[in-house]
């Protein structure tokens, strides 16, 4: 593990004290690539997992980039983002729909020698 | 003479007869004598006749009382003979019976002298004896108590020396349990991170609460047994992980509620201690309130520290418990004798406050319930949050070296942006900063390409809490991000792959960091 010393963990905060204790989001609303916006800003008394989400989603953010940088399991990331969203403190917004058509061959082509390049 | 008429009868009979006789005599001498002189005859016999009877009557008279009086005399005679024969008996009999009395008692005297003897003589033994016999006894009885004393200082000194093999028995095991703990949970958490699947996902975490209140059990016996406590945190802990890790290691977490918005931390040294010493509290309050009531957590920072107060609804407890509650939290040295299994939360609470300086204090709730009241002094606090601080500093520090010198102005005034203003809100500053240089809006914008253009990669490590070495090994060895979560390694070639399209595009005026110019 790339947390200090193995057999260490360095937050005392466990994962289900996160969620209340719940392991589903009951909504596959978020999947990896969901982009995420905050509709509000942090208020003071909000758990601060919610605070980083909306801070960090000011900007559209993707869920797997919440959660690496939350370094928290997708899952729950999911879960905590479920209560935003149910409280209509972010929106989500999926890829797909606003990238419908395929981007020009010129900015792939670009893309594959960038990632040639690396 | 009427008194004797024994002489007058006799007298009387001698009258009669002599003047019968007499009278007979003188008849006969009168008949027979011439007639010349009968008559002076006559009178002569007559006088004589009655001489005689009365001389014969005197005589008889004076006989018989001379006879009388002789009988008398004579027996007034014996009669005093008598009575000074009985007057010389009754006094022998006096003087015998006083010489009787004189003997009886010169007897009794000498009887009563001798028994007083023999009485104070024996007395004189008896206490001697019973003087000795006490004497032997109180040496018998000494001895008895000096070998009884002996024993049980002997018996004193195995009890000890068992007692603290027990104690340090107690202790290792306790340590062993608490680091088997304390590596589950870390396990735990790796595999929570790997699992994507939630079925998986909400086992792990039901074993990771069972985990953590184990872990807690035997935190409990190490402070009990005085063993060391189990980990020591590296850094500070805010209060709201110090709370969610006191919640999260009791059964009814879900009923606890927080109402908090301290941005305090507690010092690492005593963050354990005090999440220890809550829990304890947290659990105490959740066993003893109804199984559906909520148990409420308050933090107020006052002048002297931080107060947490866990209110419940459930049972009042009398003025009796309340102060034995206080006496447990508060007792100087701690008895374990008074121990039960079950109720080991407020002895350990006590150990605890005494070892942090926390001052623990109970009262009766208005919810209904009790409130314990638990107050960290400030030594304990420290109110820069340690979480943020180190995290912009090293994020902005590993990434300049890729980064192309076109742009070395913004990163170099965010550099020490964050460090002045680390007390306050460090992420959120050195977020801000970024913001203002960035041109896209607040929602999505599409680039010129079509796709949707995102931000850098800017704060990947930000609010990264896997902490310093995470973040810089992740940046030192992009090539091999392996060794970083899996999440963090997918989105550490996503990173990759924009940073390499930036490097190709330096002067690109649509450029995100081209605009901050």
């Amino acid at each position: 593990m790339s947390r200090g010393r193995p057999g260490r963990d360095d937050s005392p905060d466990r994962l289900y004290t996160l969620t209340g204790g719940r392991s589903s989001s009951g909504s596959d609303a978020f999947d990896l690539v969901t982009l995420i916006v905050a509709e509000c800003d942090p208020v003071p008394g909000m758990q601060s997992e919610h605070a980083a989400i909306l801070r960090m989603s000011r900007f559209p953010t993707a869920v797997v980039e919440i959660a690496a940088e939350l370094g928290l399991p997708v899952s729950i990331v999911r879960i905590l983002l479920a209560d935003l969203h149910g409280t209509g403190r972010i929106s989500a917004r999926h890829p797909r729909a606003t990238t419908y058509r395929l981007p020009d061959l010129d900015i792939l082509e670009q893309v594959l020698v960038g990632l040639r390049n690396l | 003479m009427t008194a004797s008429p024994s002489p007058l009868r006799p007298s009387a009979l001698a009258l009669l007869v002599t003047a019968a006789a007499t009278g007979t005599f003188s008849m006969a001498a009168v008949a027979a004598a011439p007639s010349s002189i009968r008559v002076p005859l006559g009178w002569f016999a007559a006088s004589g006749s009655l001489l005689l009877a009365v001389a014969a009557c005197a005589v008889t008279w004076w006989a018989r009382n001379a006879r009388q009086l002789r009988a008398q005399v004579s027996a007034l005679t014996a009669d005093v003979a008598v009575r000074e024969a009985h007057i010389a008996r009754l006094t022998a009999d006096a003087a015998r019976e006083t010489a009787a009395h004189t003997a009886e008692r010169s007897r009794l005297v000498a009887g009563h002298t001798a028994e007083m003897d023999h009485l104070s003589t024996a007395r004189a033994a008896e206490l001697d004896r019973v003087t000795q016999a006490h004497a032997a006894e109180l040496d018998s009885l000494d001895a008895a108590h000096r070998a009884g004393r002996e024993q049980l200082a002997e018996e004193l000194r195995l009890a000890r020396s068992g007692r603290a093999a027990a104690m340090a028995a107690a202790a290792n095991a306790a340590g062993r349990m608490q680091a088997l703990a304390t590596g589950m949970l870390a396990d735990l958490r790796e595999m929570e991170h790997k699992h994507a699947d939630e079925e998986v996902l909400g086992d792990l975490l039901h074993l990771d609460h069972r985990t953590a209140q184990a872990g807690r059990l035997a935190d409990s016996i190490a402070v009990l047994t005085g063993a060391r406590s189990g980990r020591r945190w590296a850094r500070p802990i805010v209060m709201e992980s110090i709370l969610r890790g006191a919640m999260g290691r009791i059964g009814g977490y879900q009923r606890v509620r927080l109402h908090s918005t301290s941005e305090a931390a507690v010092a690492g040294h005593a963050a354990e201690g005090v999440m220890h010493a809550l829990a304890e509290l947290l659990d105490n309050a959740a066993n003893f309130s109804p199984p559906t009531a909520e148990v409420h957590v308050y933090v107020e920072e006052v002048p002297a520290g931080i107060i947490i107060t866990v209110e419940d609804s459930g049972l009042v407890m009398s003025e009796v418990q309340l102060s034995r509650a206080e006496q447990a939290v508060t007792a100087e040295s701690l008895d374990l004798a008074g121990l039960s299994g079950t109720r080991l939360g407020l002895a350990v609470v006590g150990r605890l406050a005494r070892k942090h300086g926390l001052t623990v204090s109970f009262r009766p709730s208005a919810r209904g319930g009790t409130g314990a009241l638990m107050m960290l002094p400030q030594e304990l606090i420290s109110r820069a949050p340690a979480e943020p601080v180190p995290a912009p500093p090293l994020i902005a520090a590993p990434e300049p070296a890729p980064r192309t010198v076109t742009v070395p102005a913004p990163r170099a005034a965010t550099v020490p942006a964050p460090a002045p203003a680390a007390e306050a809100e460090p992420v959120h500053d050195s977020a801000d900063t970024t913001h203002d240089s960035e041109t896209t809006g607040t929602t999505p914008v599409l680039g010129e390409s079509g796709l949707p253009q995102r931000r850098r990669g800017r704060t990947l490590a930000a609010a990264h809490p896997e902490g310093p070495d995470a973040a810089a090994a992740a940046a030192r060895t992009p090539a091999a991000p392996g060794s970083a979560s899996q999440s963090a390694a997918r989105f550490g070639s996503f990173r990759q792959a924009v940073r390499g399209t930036s490097a190709q595009q330096p002067s690109t005026p649509t450029h995100p960091e081209g605009n901050t110019q």
